[in-house]
């Protein structure tokens, strides 16, 4: 299952062209910054605002609110794996 | 010397997917595995929690397919609280699931498997991806574009933002459909019906031809399917009963609620997910390339071969062309993505037929529930194969314990026989290129994982 762990938009680039220069989103999360496509987006998000990433495709845009609550709800799950020993791993 | 290649993450699965492949002293394929980051944890979060809160939990944590996991949560608590949606209520849960699942095959066909088929194979990672595709043709790129937005645009002015839906509530749906939602609904719906049928008419012309060795020789193995149909064994995504086929094409239909009867989860050792395999062909369960046991496969294909027809015209036809030229059960795993384009046929006229009879505006959209002890089950055919949420309640009708099986979790056995099949089949003598290693994670591209 695919967790949906929204990534913060840390900077806006390209856009010379719509379809040749499209703009891209440089987002951060937890230390990883990555470069990533915003065709599949419903909008082109504000710097500061929050993505959730399907396979180097921002399919959808998020405010910091809600992605702040969608990752309260991830903690409480990593929690909830730690006090019973089963935080789970990098897959082998 | 022996050796392990890792491709590492899958390309375009990004942060998904790893393979692993294992080369012996003599450079032969001896293994390969492919591991798939795991949800761990929901169902121990949830308990506690009031039920009628976990569909909107889950499509936050599951937010790649929320309307899916969105509908499985509320239909599975609609068993806990021995409620009957009414009828518009079940209408308007499915409408949104099926133009969910025409957004979701656009990204996936034309975004994430087209480049290895348009650009090829062999051309360079730098270019072989979707601006790739928009240089090579610019316009059909930019229709796309259009259609997937147009796909969740209708979506969100309906039922509100879709990538966390609340429209499902237990007992039905929250809001009635106006005639005006109706008829733009409708406008829009034929756009994406014509878009659905050129994709399908230009993937057969200009795609799959060039590769229809490889569409049934390219991780090929031989297993069972599941999938869901209705009572009269036509094709479903929203609800009805399972149907679990033997690879030799036998098969045996039975409620979603009685899965737990048929199929069996096991973790292997190696790998930190789950798996499943069909315990009712008394097999057991074994990965063993030359001779597996218990395995079957979901998603587009397997949904496909387990149904004896599909209830809209154009599906049905190109149903009947695919099953002309690959049999039943079709196995080649690249005839996933042909498939998946007519199911997106289907998933259009569904939403056009759903929308053409008047009981979508039904303004009776819930039943009331209250929160009770119990026991529900509920499954949807999603994007990624067929989804089962299981949860018990206690007397405040609060979660007491809870079981998800994803579609993921089904084709995590299989995959690891794709991949192995492949990279056996290119990998001789330890001579390996970008161009090999593209091909084995088409194999795994092809279950979407």
């Amino acid at each position: 299952m695919c967790l949906a762990i929204p990534m913060q938009v840390v900077e806006i680039k390209g856009g010379g062209d719509p379809l040749f220069d499209p703009q891209v989103a440089l987002v951060e999360n937890d230390g990883i910054r990555k470069e990533i496509r915003l065709e599949m987006a419903d909008r082109v998000p504000a710097v500061g605002e929050y993505v959730i990433i399907h396979a180097g495709f921002a399919i959808r845009t998020l405010t910091e609110e809600e992605a702040e609550y969608n990752l309260s709800l991830m903690r409480q799950m990593a929690t909830v794996l730690e006090e019973q020993g089963r935080l789970p791993e990098a897959p082998e | 010397m022996a050796q392990v290649l890792t491709i590492d993450p899958v390309t375009r699965i990004e942060g998904h997917a790893r393979i692993k492949i294992h080369l012996d002293e003599q450079g032969r394929v001896s293994d390969a595995r492919v591991a798939i980051s795991a949800l761990r944890g929901f169902e121990q979060f949830v308990v506690g929690r009031p039920a009628e809160e976990i569909p909107r939990i889950v499509s936050r944590i599951c937010g790649i397919c929320p309307w899916m996991h969105h509908l499985a949560a509320v239909k599975a608590i609609d068993g806990c609280f021995g409620v009957t949606p009414t009828p518009a209520g079940h209408r308007l849960r499915e409408l949104c699931q099926v133009m969910a699942h025409i957004h979701d095959k656009i990204l996936h066909f034309f975004f994430l498997a087209a480049p290895d088929f348009v650009l090829g194979p062999d051309s360079d990672f730098s270019v072989r991806n979707i601006m790739g595709m928009v240089r090579q043709d610019p316009e059909l790129a930019a229709r796309v574009v259009r259609m997937r937005q147009l796909g969740q645009v209708m979506l969100d002015r309906f039922a509100g933002k879709s990538i966390h839906p609340v429209a499902g509530v237990v007992g039905g749906f929250a809001k009635p459909m106006s005639a005006e939602e109706r008829s733009d609904l409708q406008r829009d719906g034929a756009t994406l019906l014509d878009f659905a049928s050129f994709a399908l008419d230009y993937a057969k012309e200009r795609v799959f031809h060039r590769y229809r060795e490889e569409m049934q020789s390219l991780g090929a193995i031989t297993t069972g399917f599941l999938g869901t149909i209705d009572d009269q064994g036509g094709l479903q995504l929203y609800d009805g009963r399972l149907r679990l086929m033997h690879a030799s094409g036998t098969t045996v239909d039975f409620p979603a609620a009685d899965y737990a009867q048929h199929l069996s989860e096991q973790v292997e050792p190696w790998s930190s997910a789950k798996m499943v395999y069909a315990k009712s062909w008394q097999e057991g369960f074994s990965l063993d390339p030359a001779a597996p046991k218990g395995v079957y496969r979901v998603n587009t294909l397997a949904r496909l071969n387990v149904c004896d027809h599909i209830g809209t015209p154009r599906a049905q036809a190109e149903l009947e062309d695919f099953r002309a030229q690959f049999g039943r059960p079709a196995q080649g795993t690249l005839l996933y993505h042909w498939a998946r384009l007519i199911e997106l046929i289907y998933a259009c006229e569904r939403t056009q037929e759903l929308l053409a009879d008047d009981r979508i505006t039904d303004p009776h959209i819930r039943n009331t529930a209250t929160p009770q002890a119990g026991r529900g089950i509920g499954c949807v055919e999603a994007p990624r194969g067929t989804l089962i949420h299981e949860y018990a309640t206690d007397d405040n009708g609060c979660i007491t314990s809870a079981n998800l099986i994803v579609g993921t979790t089904h084709n995590i056995a299989p995959m690891n026989l794709s991949v192995r099949q492949a990279a056996a089949s290119l990998i001789h003598d330890g001579v390996y290129d970008e161009a090999i290693l593209n091909r084995v994670e088409m194999a795994v591209r092809a279950y979407d994982p």
